[in-house]
């Protein structure tokens, strides 16, 4: 186990491109011994890059990787004791499940008792003791990935276990189960777990801390709570929560409040140092109420579709150009036509040039 | 649906198919019936007279037979080995890869009996300049073609510097292909070069080990212009393969009727075996 300090990490793939294109841009972080991450973000944002940046898979063109203070940035993956499990299940084919677990301490000549002591621990907590003598290439894929997930926690001294969204090829309802089995591993072996996904599902119901990244730059870092409830920037709002958060070009009206077509709406924000007068007014939909009557910080919009989604009906209603969603309670009675939709102050997020103020 | 009409377009490769393999074969098996020789040149039927003389009282054919066995699966052994090697040396990144990716197949590019003509004169006992080279060294002269047991080596030498290329290319191409992921994990567990081959390389790439074991078997077993060209089967019968001894028998001494019983007993043959290797090598090599 040990502490992950990257800094000032920063890759591309041209190197010798005079205006290089960056897969990742300059970035610093420190993910603590025992912890779990959550790396998300849209495919191609530079998540996999990074992992392999710290499994030494590629080797970054600026910056320093630490593992405990010591530099680790030259060293080949075999010498830096770490540990990635791929998106598809890698196992050795000609080996049995026992083999496979034990094939990383063989690796580094562990004595058979340790070996035998180690890999009957980590098939105990996976599940897998009863396949031990079976072949790998006989088992299931969600099997076949446990194993990948093993030969990781089969070094107690491994500095960190590094997933590539290790579960998609898993069943809906496994997925659950492993992921609780992930954490139950975390918790039993305080290993740190760093897991990429593009699954805000998955991210928010695995991670201490969820990394959310964008077109190769680390965009907000935080506990799942923070990245819901104050998004950083609107692409954060956008890409976490279902249905996205949403936003709305309105002008800074007066030290507190905005002007959503000339509907004046009080948030919590300080808008009086603000130079510019375009700004963003974000909201959740979870937010939002539907109102009685018309009153500070409600807006009468046209209600346009109501879709029940068993534990919640999601409204969709227009104001003028605007189109604004609303989660509220699926027995809450919605008449047609016409509705008053309550914006909370407290839970209102105001961007300039797309960053929360 | 009526599907009479199909027959129609499938006319065109069957009657291709017909005519350049169905028809040749039934022929043969005709011919093999017959006394066609150069006496009497005509198709008459004399039973399995020609099979009886090929099992009681022909070794020489069953010589050849276990000749040609034996210098095609040492061909394609020391083909497989040496193409696998050259093919990992050139599949990672390494300085010059294309130029010796293309050094390594020119020999396959080269036209076989020219470059036996050529390697039949540097075998050459007495003018050949390997000797003379082993002389400077103070060896003594090796009989290339003479000698009985040397010659069959020599023959090897020829066919693997020929065709070890074609492994290559195919084992290569196959290598390229495969994935990265399963080289990446054992990198994590830290295993070593050789830990990598075994467990990794060598077992993804067994299903295109197979074919390409199983393609260059049956063009090996086929030998003859190295053959026909370096030693003419000699000293002796000592290098004499299946397909060249049929040769003799049926465009030398016209005994038309006995190379087609021969040709017809060396297909089934090696239709047999060749199937029985394959599947003998799936259960070896793969484990799915």
């Amino acid at each position: 186990m040990a502490k992950i300090d990257l800094s000032n990490i920063s890759h591309t793939y041209n190197p010798s491109d005079p205006n290089p294109t960056y897969a990742l841009n300059p970035f610093s972080m420190t993910w603590e011994n025992g912890k779990r991450y959550a790396i998300l973000g849209p495919s191609g944002c530079g998540k996999t890059t990074m992992l392999n940046i710290v499994s030494g898979l590629v080797k970054p063109s600026k910056g320093k990787i630490l593992f405990d203070e010591n530099d680790v940035t030259n060293l080949i993956t075999e010498e830096r004791n770490i540990a990635q499990v791929f998106q598809f299940p890698v196992i050795y084919n000609t080996m049995t499940v026992y083999d496979n677990l034990a094939f990383p301490l063989k690796c580094r000549d562990f004595s058979k008792e340790k070996i035998e002591e180690r890999v009957k621990s980590v098939s105990d907590t996976l599940r897998l003791s009863s396949f031990l003598n079976l072949p790998a290439r006989k088992l299931t894929a969600d099997q076949k990935q446990l194993i990948s997930l093993g030969r990781g926690l089969v070094r107690e001294d491994v500095a960190g276990v590094l997933m590539d969204e290790p579960l998609t090829v898993i069943d809906p309802d496994l997925k659950f189960r492993l992921r609780r089995n992930l954490k139950e591993i975390n918790e039993q072996y305080k290993t740190t777990l760093v897991y990429v996904t593009h699954d805000q599902n998955e991210a928010m119901t695995f991670a201490d801390n969820i990394i959310v990244m964008d077109q190769g730059e680390i965009v907000q870092v935080g506990l799942p709570k923070d990245l819901f409830e104050r998004p950083k920037t609107t692409f954060v709002g956008y890409f976490i929560g279902s249905p996205a958060m949403n936003i709305f070009e309105s002008e800074v009206s007066s030290d507190y409040s905005v002007k959503i077509n000339n509907i004046e709406i009080k948030t919590n924000s300080n808008l009086s140092k603000i130079k510019e007068k375009n700004v963003k007014l974000g909201i959740r939909s979870e937010f939002i109420n539907v109102a009685e009557k018309d009153g500070q910080n409600t807006i009468k919009a046209s209600l346009k579709r109501v879709e029940d989604f068993g534990n919640f009906k999601l409204l969709t209603a227009n104001m003028g150009d605007f189109v604004i969603k609303s989660k509220v309670n699926r027995e809450m009675p919605i008449s047609n036509g016409d509705i008053n939709l309550y914006i909370p102050p407290e839970k209102c997020c105001v961007y300039i040039n797309e960053k929360l103020i | 649906m009526n599907f009479k009409h199909k027959f129609v377009f499938l006319f065109p490769g069957l009657f291709v198919l017909i005519g350049i393999l169905i028809f040749p074969i039934i022929f043969t098996i005709r011919l093999s019936l017959s006394g066609w020789n150069s006496y009497t040149p005509e198709m008459n039927f004399i039973g399995i007279t020609n099979y009886i003389r090929l099992f009681t009282d022909d070794p020489r054919f069953w010589e050849s037979f276990f000749r040609l066995s034996f210098l095609s699966v040492t061909t394609v052994i020391l083909q497989y080995v040496i193409g696998f090697a050259l093919a990992l040396m050139v599949w990672r990144e390494i300085k010059f890869k294309r130029f010796f990716r293309v050094i390594f197949l020119i020999p396959m590019m080269t036209t076989p009996v020219i470059m036996t003509v050529i390697w039949r004169t540097f075998f050459h006992e007495s003018l050949g300049p390997v000797n003379d080279l082993l002389g400077n060294l103070g060896v003594k002269p090796i009989l290339w073609l003479s000698d009985p047991v040397i010659a069959k080596f020599t023959v090897i030498i020829v066919e693997v510097w020929q065709w070890t290329p074609f492994m290559f290319l195919l084992l290569l191409a196959g290598l390229l292909s495969l994935p990265k992921e399963p080289f990446l994990a054992a990198a994590i567990d830290g295993a070593s070069p050789f830990r990598k081959f075994v467990y990794v390389t060598f077992p993804l790439m067994a299903p295109i080990s197979i074919g390409a074991i199983i393609i260059r078997l049956i063009e090996a077993s086929k030998i003859m212009d190295t053959v026909f060209v370096l030693t003419s089967g000699g000293p002796g019968t000592a290098t004499e393969t299946s397909s060249f001894y049929i040769y003799i028998k049926g465009l030398r001494e016209f005994q038309m009727g006995y190379a087609a019983t021969l040709s017809f007993t060396y297909l089934v043959i090696m239709i047999i075996s060749l199937t029985i290797i394959a599947k003998v090598l799936t259960k070896l090599m793969i484990k799915e």
